[in-house]
């Protein structure tokens, strides 16, 4: 055994704080692998993903489940998607990897992400504020996904439940973010 | 103080008193009244003063055209100037004081310069400062500096906080007046996702200021009713207090909230906001603007114009005078006669332009139809006004109409140009709107109230429809079409004095007419020569007029003459509206290394690269310069090992069946044959041939890459390879994808990095010279099992590996590193220690990547493959690129060691003089070299690889510093590479 | 502006990094005869039209696609969206 331990430490240290109407928090051992989609392979990765997960390539901008519910694939581009599911480890990448064999390439992205949650009545009032996506529940149901841009940063959110949505942002820049959610929190209240 | 002009009726609440101050005078006004209204409630009529003359000023009218009543709101910090009393809304505690004078509002030093306005005409400025040339600076600029400007600032930072939003709609209503309710109303009731905003903060538009009915009850209650309604419909948004002053592209509107300007704080919450709209069809319903007529003096207080002076009856309960007399060119000026009239107030006269029948009974009113005003009597408020048939009448307001113009602004905001139609005298909206807008009610030039009601009905059936929805909007609101004639009428040509044009700026008939005799046709020079249309208010009020001036002294008609191009914004919107909460730390994001926390705790010092913050130095207790804390840093890595964080380095996970041949296309030298588990130095050029970006990548598998940028080029580098891959080789299978946030990656440097890194890297990984060599890398884990990336690559010139672990470990690797190397006197190095190192070893960094620099200037000309086609290939061949004296990057150590050299210094041959011509190249970084215990740099000089030991000199002529160096070369140290081998 | 992406619909262009004229996406081959002034006019010429004008507008706060977007210079009318590498590939067919 080594003599150092490794202490894995989330990209807010498990952040938690609510506010009337507002819950935000960070939303820990989430994994994320990147799956792309090799050139003329499409059809080999759609029987993949219904065999081992009982679902179907997500189009770009919107997301599939599997059939257990446990994982969620965000389809970030016409070649690209985000496998999301609950994991603690760094192995996320093998999880997927043995589901999906050589029908894909994956990349582990957990930690280039940190993960909020922010949900309650008022989620999108405060939103609204530094989100240019339409996220009126009509426009923006479960089942999509949007990548865009919250103060100068690049921010993947997609809802979750009513009135709940996810938000992945770049960890190296989580404080600031934080920041902007909590500035937008306290500015509607 | 009384408020001694208030009347009855109104909409304010006179069941609470609010108290504020005007220069340090104290008034009481209510809730509902803007400072305007509780001013004229008060018999202040008097608000201000001009911008040039100082001549005493009143409101003139009731809405954000106004141009006089111009005054600073609130006190120290908070203070701002140049606020509409007009649209100012009253509340507890208002603190206001004028402008523009020096001394009192009633005695002002400046209102000399009225008796000299023969020398302050059309082109002042133009002609009296031309000459004598000396006298600019010590003269006429101070003296224009001082006088120019209204309002004042604090000078202090702007204590409020502001911020900005996204909103989203099917349908935008902009203008909460008849035609706006009737739209909002119609396309709500439909299910449509509706925002209406006016700028005033009572919803209703001109119903709150006329006694017209809609639906049988009167206007204001409908609208009232209306905004209830439409507030409790969970589509609809209804925003009071918001301007839309801009109409972008593609159905983008600016829209600016006033949140907290009409509370006495606003309690640390935004004051405003300003909203970025993204409608799919709008319905431009901002109503119209009365316009006055030009006659002598027409721009002493008590001058208003008709439509105002029937507001401030109607929904303020205030009439600006006790005996008021009218000037009109229309029915509409008639309305304010008999509404006044019907609350007691004296009516004076009515004087019509028109001839014929008295368009209503007046009691006590003399009526003078085909008459005309000439002139004013009252310096600081009217007492009479002149007749051009000689009569004199007495009053103290004279209300005026010359008609109205549709506030067609926003429709011209996209290159649309209006239309004229001859029967309103005015323009309305031409065809080109920008697209998804309509218009509709009195911005269309539908001036009537029912007609109003309908078209804004009309116009949201026809938006919905277009978006496929079903119009569900039930009846149109009825009401009556009230008697509308106009017939243009601009001046009065017999007045003698000066008659205003344009208040806020100070333009008279007479200025038109000479700017028009100096040969200033077009109508945007008018407005450049006279400033006619400049500033707050943008000539709402005046344009018009001048415009019909223009025409008259042109011969041309008004649409001949044409019109000014509208722009936004609409009304003035506050710097800290633009700024939102990009201030201070807000203004823009910062990215932390894993290590960050960690290094707080050394008490690093850090330094801004992009959006990162990165470790700059470590300072130890003792050290009182930063050279000292470098110098050590260096010499322990170079003696025995050091940690550097370079997590900040751009990583790019490339995989693909093609991923080794788009590496090949992509960088200058070849990719194909290298071996997985290597690791291989590259070089990126532009298509133009300048070296664009370098770093190392790694082969992890046959198909799976990790490429390095430098820090500043992750983004661009990354943008360059998807254009490549998605435009260029759209046939090759390959992906990209970042990683640079996700892994934390430390460079151990020193000849007892090994042993460091033996003791974190789990014993099945052997790591040993002849197991893992110079340039090998592979998948490793560390610590007990938590997966690693190793490379043995160096920046530094040691032995030296980069360890990268998943984000999340990246605090406690740098611990267990630390731990590690304790003995072995392990140090932390920030980027100065990271910089000195590179120099000294002559690797090219930001400073020779300048995107002016080609391979060959690099000395890396012959990694430029020949026999493959690569991004800069070809262009990188121009003659011009390969002179046979080109730049080259070499080193220089100065001749007399003591001196320091300086980056920036070029290079001149001895004997010669400093100046371009003898200019051979520049200094790109210099440093101190603790190894060499002098000052060292890298440069390029022409030919430089075949000058060395030459003697040049550098020259520094902005330091002042000319001192000789010898061209050495750039590896300072170890050149054969032995270190990084062993 | 707004640019209507093929595959996420309606998207505010300040997600987007504007490149220039779509001419970009033909590169000269590197073995012509004439490939230096080829580069040379396909790097340093452009048309500068007003009116319609194709142009390379890439993603980069969304799906990272380049996209070819003919836009009226003039009035800012968007008249068709294409994703750059459906167009590249039509371009080599037709090679």
């Amino acid at each position: 055994m080594s003599e150092y331990t490794m202490t894995a430490l989330p990209a807010l240290g498990g952040y938690q704080a609510s506010f009337d109407g507002v819950t935000l928090q960070e939303v820990t051992a989430t994994a994320i692998v990147s799956i792309a989609i090799p050139l003329g392979g499409d059809d080999a990765m759609a029987k993949a993903l219904q065999d081992a997960y009982g679902t179907a390539i997500p189009r770009a901008g919107h997301t599939s489940l599997a059939n257990d519910g446990a994982t969620r694939f965000l389809g970030m581009s016409s070649e690209q998607m985000f496998a999301v599911f609950d994991h603690a480890g760094a192995h996320a990448l093998d999880v997927i990897a043995g589901n999906l064999k050589d029908a894909g390439y994956y990349t582990l992205q957990s930690d280039n992400w940190v993960a909020l949650r922010i949900s309650g009545p008022r989620s999108r009032d405060a939103l609204e504020r530094i989100c240019p996506i339409d996220l009126n529940s009509a426009a923006f149901p479960q089942g999509k996904v949007a990548r865009t841009t919250m103060e100068h940063l690049g921010v993947i959110i997609y809802p979750d439940d009513t009135d709940s949505f996810i938000l992945l942002s770049g960890s190296s820049s989580a404080g600031s973010f934080l920041h902007a959610l909590e500035t937008s929190i306290h500015n509607i209240l | 103080m009384t408020q001694k002009n208030r009347i009855t009726g109104g909409l304010v609440d006179r069941s609470t008193t609010l108290n504020f101050s005007f220069n340090g005078n104290r008034f009481q006004g209510h809730p509902g009244d803007t400072l305007a209204s509780a001013l004229l409630a008060n018999g202040q009529i008097m608000m201000g003063r001009s911008f040039k003359y100082h001549r005493p000023r009143g409101a003139l009218s009731a809405g954000s055209e106004e141009p006089n009543a111009l005054v600073q709101l609130r006190k120290g910090s908070h203070q701002e100037p140049n606020t509409r009393a007009t649209v100012a809304e009253l509340f507890e505690g208002l603190e206001a004081t004028s402008q523009n004078h020096r001394g009192s509002l009633e005695n002002d030093f400046m209102e000399i310069t009225d008796l000299f306005s023969r020398f302050l005409s059309a082109g002042f400025y133009y002609k009296t400062f031309m000459w004598p040339k000396s006298f600019w600076e010590k003269v006429y600029e101070p003296i224009i500096r001082h006088s120019a400007g209204l309002g004042r600032i604090s000078f202090e930072p702007d204590p409020d906080i502001y911020d900005k939003g996204f909103l989203h709609c099917d349908l935008l209503v902009i203008g909460g007046g008849p035609a706006g309710l009737s739209a909002a109303l119609a396309a709500g009731r439909s299910g449509a996702r509706v925002i209406i905003a006016d700028e005033d903060f009572m919803i209703g538009g001109r119903l709150n200021a006329e006694t017209l009915e809609v639906d049988g009850i009167s206007g204001s209650e409908w609208a009232a009713r209306a905004a209830v309604e439409l507030a409790a419909m969970d589509n609809v948004r209804l925003m009071a207090r918001t301007t839309v002053y801009g109409a972008y592209d593609h159905g983008i509107y600016g829209a600016l909230e006033r949140v907290t300007d009409h509370l006495v704080t606003s309690n640390g919450k935004p004051r405003q906001i300003l909203w970025r709209v993204y409608s799919r069809r709008a319905v431009l319903c901002a109503g119209a603007t009365e316009r006055p007529i030009a006659f002598g003096n027409n721009d002493r207080p008590g001058v208003m114009l008709a439509g105002a002076v029937r507001a401030y009856a109607n929904r303020w309960g205030v009439s600006p005078g006790k005996r008021v007399a009218i000037f009109t060119n229309n029915d509409d000026g008639w309305r304010t006669a008999s509404d006044l009239s019907r609350q007691g107030v004296n009516i004076s006269a009515v004087i019509d332009t028109r001839d014929g029948e008295p368009r209503a009974q007046i009691p006590g009113a003399t009526i003078a139809m085909g008459g005309r005003v000439m002139d004013t009597r009252g310096r600081k408020a009217i007492h009479s006004i002149k007749l051009v048939d000689g009569r004199t009448i007495d009053a103290d307001c004279l209300a005026v109409s010359g008609g109205w113009n549709p506030n067609i602004h926003l429709t011209g905001h996209q290159r649309g140009r209006p239309a004229w139609r001859e029967d309103i005298s005015t323009f309305v909206p031409g065809q080109d709107l920008p697209a998804g807008m309509s218009v509709a009610g009195a911005a269309n030039g539908t001036f009537t109230l029912a007609a109003a009601l309908a078209e804004g009905h009309a116009a949201s059936d026809r938006a919905l429809s277009d978006l496929g929805m079903t119009p569900k909007g039930g009846d149109i609101a009825k009401a009556e079409d009230e008697a509308a004639n106009v017939t243009a009428f601009w001046h009065v040509s017999e007045s003698k004095a000066r008659a205003w044009l344009d208040q806020q700026n100070d333009v008279t008939v007479k200025d038109i007419k000479l700017a028009h005799r100096e040969s200033f046709r077009s109508v945007e020079h008018l407005k450049r020569y006279t400033t006619l249309g400049m500033a707050t208010d943008q000539g709402k009020t005046a344009n018009m007029l001048a415009l019909a001036l223009m025409a008259e002294c042109t011969g041309k008609t008004i649409p001949e003459t044409g019109t000014t191009i509208f722009r936004p914004p609409y009304t003035p919107i506050p710097m800290g509206a633009l700024a939102g909460r990009s201030r201070g730390k807000d203004f823009r994001p910062y990215r932390l290394t894993p290590s960050h926390k960690w290094a707080e705790e050394q008490g690093a010092i850090f330094v801004t690269t992009g959006m990162w913050l990165r470790s700059q130095w470590f300072p130890q207790p003792g050290e009182t310069h930063w050279r000292e804390s470098v110098d050590r840093e260096v010499a322990a890595t170079r003696g025995s090992v050091g940690i550097c964080d370079v997590t900040t380095l751009g990583k790019i996970d490339i995989q693909g069946r093609d991923a080794a041949e788009f590496l090949n296309k992509v960088y200058v030298n070849g990719f194909a044959t290298l071996d997985v588990g290597k690791v291989r130095y590259g070089l990126m050029l532009r298509e133009d041939g300048m070296a664009m970006d370098d770093g190392t990548t790694a082969r992890l598998g046959k198909n799976h890459f990790v490429m390095t940028t430098t820090t500043a080029n992750a983004g661009p580098v990354f943008r360059h390879m998807e254009f490549c891959r998605q435009c260029l080789w759209p046939d090759m299978d390959v992906h990209l994808i970042s990683t640079t946030d996700g892994w934390a990656q430390f460079a151990v440097a020193g000849p007892n990095a090994r042993k460091l890194l033996q003791k974190v890297v789990d014993s099945d990984h052997s790591i040993t010279n002849e197991d893992f060599p110079f340039m090998a890398c592979g998948e490793i884990t560390v610590c007990g099992g938590t997966t690693a990336r190793l490379f043995r690559i160096s920046f530094s010139g040691e032995l030296a590996y980069e360890i990268a672990v998943p984000a999340r470990y990246g605090d406690s690797l740098i611990r267990a590193l630390m731990a590690a190397g304790e003995e072995f006197n392990v140090v932390a190095y920030g980027t100065e220690a990271l910089g000195v190192m590179r120099i000294e070893k002559g690797h090219a960094a930001g400073n020779e990547l300048t995107g002016q620099t080609t391979a060959a200037n690099l000395g890396m000309g012959r990694m430029v493959s020949k026999k493959k086609d690569c991004i800069g290939n070809v262009l990188s061949e121009r003659p011009a690129l390969n002179q046979d004296d080109d730049l080259r990057l070499v080193g220089f150590k100065p001749v007399n060691k003591s001196e320091a050299l300086a980056s920036g210094a070029h290079f001149i041959a001895r004997g010669k003089s400093a100046v371009m011509a003898n200019d051979e190249g520049w200094m790109s970084s210099v440093t101190f070299s603790p190894e060499l215990g002098h000052s060292i740099g890298l440069g390029f000089i022409k030919s430089g690889q075949e000058r060395m030991g030459e003697i040049v000199r550098a020259v520094d002529l902005v330091h002042n510093k000319d001192i000789e160096v010898e061209i050495v070369s750039p590896h300072f140290i170890d050149p054969e590479g032995d270190r990084l081998r062993v | 502006m707004i640019i209507n992406h093929p595959h996420l619909g309606p998207r505010d262009a300040q997600e987007f990094v504007y490149l220039g004229d779509a001419s970009l996406m033909d590169r000269p081959d590197w073995q012509d005869e004439n490939a230096a002034d080829n580069f040379h006019d396909y790097l340093y010429l452009r048309d500068n039209p007003d009116g319609e004008h194709r142009e390379l507008w890439y993603h980069e706060q969304g799906d990272r696609s380049w996209l070819v977007v003919t836009r009226n210079t003039l009035t800012h009318e968007i008249t068709r969206v294409e994703l750059a590498r459906d167009v590249a590939i039509a371009m080599r067919r037709r090679k």
